[in-house]
């Protein structure tokens, strides 16, 4: 299947949005924990692109960030991201994207309610395969030992989760809004088109 | 604070390294890594350790720039080694502390498994330092090509690999102006309750959103005024051109990972 001009702009723009996301922590700071983006962008993406050009645009993130661009948290980038055990919250991204995408297609009208359901499981994916790619990265690149614990990875996560909750409530109430905005635009964009 | 996003991790040289082909460096970089992962013993880290200096010196990178890009990682690094040292019980009793002692199994363990997360740290690390991702995304065009069986065009992986590396600087501007517009309106990122920071955070959510959503339809409406209609028949500006030499690069690295598995046995 062959994309539009604009729909393939729109996946680029994603991909460029979650390599801000990732950085954009010296700007905003809630409750002292420096903030990434990136998980709320890939539901957004998801939301407002549909599933297949949702997780498209995070592969294409993936990808960016492999061949060098510093788009990853922390201005980190190139293929040493691939021996990183935090690779398979880059990964989880895709998939978040077109869960989300799935979920918002199917419902006609999206109220608040939904979307905070359909981001809470975008979160939750992306923390699930996130999580336990580091387990098993530990396990597979570093070799870890017996003392090396299944609960001790999820403890890492624990204080990025709490922040992640916040902005994904956050989250889920603009997506209604986000979603009106999309449909206002094409509508707009179709009036000046013709 | 953004200045090294839009010139990314690349440093242009000229050294052998940088002028060889992107896919041969792929290729080659693919090599090593199975090497790296297949190494167990003293003798096949040493080769792996010469192999990667080799490459180092003919990068023409500096010492302290290198240096530099690797320190973040010591950290992991010297974690790994902790955890092997402190937790593999075999071999003999090196050092009791309470209830830990460090076996010589251990230490061995660990040297062998921190040295394993440098030397792939510092062989991916030269490769993108060496190798411009506008070079790389066109090799890795030319490498999706069998994609296309599968209903993928690379190139529209390609073009919006490059489309998303353009509008990094551009959305960035575009971000500090939604954010100033925001602060000169009185919204405060930095300070206030829960509720103020959580309506300060989507205030600049939804502008910035719509902003760019307005940027990418300029750019479509451009592209397709000047009749863009996908790879076929498209001509190109950069040609990537494989040379006798890269034949020759990945024939050294394939020979000397057939000399680490030889030497393994």
């Amino acid at each position: 299947m062959h994309w539009k001009p604009i729909q393939l702009i729109y996946a680029a723009l994603f991909a460029a949005l979650m390599g801000i996301g990732a950085n954009v922590t010296s700007y905003l700071v809630i409750g002292g924990v420096p903030i990434t983006l990136q998980s709320i962008i890939a539901i957004i993406a998801g939301a407002l692109l549909g599933s297949r050009l949702g997780a498209l645009s995070m592969t294409i993130y993936a990808l960016v960030g492999l061949v060098g661009m510093p788009v990853f948290a922390g201005f980190s980038g190139g293929v040493r991201a691939l021996v990183s055990p935090t690779f398979g919250f880059i990964l989880s991204f895709i998939v978040v994207a077109f869960v989300v995408g799935k979920m918002i297609e199917k419902k006609k009208k999206i109220v608040t309610s939904y979307a905070f359901f359909v981001a809470f499981i975008g979160l939750a994916l992306n923390y699930m395969i996130g999580t336990n790619y580091m387990y098993f990265a530990y396990l597979w690149i570093a070799d870890a030992p017996d003392g090396f614990s299944y609960s001790m990875v999820w403890l890492w996560m624990a204080l990025p989760l709490v922040k992640d909750i916040i902005l994904t409530i956050l989250t889920a109430v603009s997506i209604p809004k986000l979603l009106r905005m999309r449909t206002h635009h094409l509508a707009e964009t179709k009036q000046t088109a013709s | 604070m953004f200045e090294h996003v839009i010139i990314g991790q690349y440093l242009p040289g000229q050294s052998v390294l940088h002028r060889m082909d992107a896919r041969a460096k792929l290729l080659c970089l693919f090599f090593l890594l199975i090497i790296i992962f297949m190494t167990n013993d003293w003798i096949g880290y040493g080769s792996v350790w010469v192999g990667t200096l080799i490459m180092f010196f003919l990068s023409g990178v500096s010492f302290r720039y290198m240096r530099k890009g690797m320190i973040p990682i010591l950290i992991l690094i010297a974690f790994t080694f902790l955890l092997h040292a402190f937790f593999t019980k075999e071999g003999t009793i090196l050092l009791s502390l309470g209830a830990f002692s460090v076996y010589s199994g251990g230490l061995q363990e660990g040297t062998f498994i921190a040295m394993r997360l440098f030397l792939l740290v510092w062989m991916t690390s030269l490769f993108t330092l060496t190798t411009s991702p506008i070079d790389l995304t066109d090799a890795l065009e030319q490498i999706f090509r069998p994609l296309e069986r599968f209903g993928i065009s690379p190139h529209e992986i390609a073009f919006m690999m490059s489309i998303a590396i353009r509008f990094i600087p551009t959305l960035l501007q575009e971000t500090e102006k939604v954010l100033k517009a925001q602060v000169a309106r009185g919204a405060d990122f930095t300070k206030g309750s829960l509720k103020d920071r959580s309506q300060a955070f989507i205030s600049l959510l939804v502008p910035l959103f719509v902003r760019s959503f307005r940027r990418a339809e300029e750019l479509a409406y451009a592209m397709e005024a000047r009749g863009y209609h996908g790879g076929v028949g498209r001509t190109k500006l950069r040609k990537l051109t494989w040379r006798r030499r890269d034949t020759a690069a990945c024939l050294v690295v394939f020979c000397f990972g057939m000399i680490c598995m030889f030497l393994r046995q």
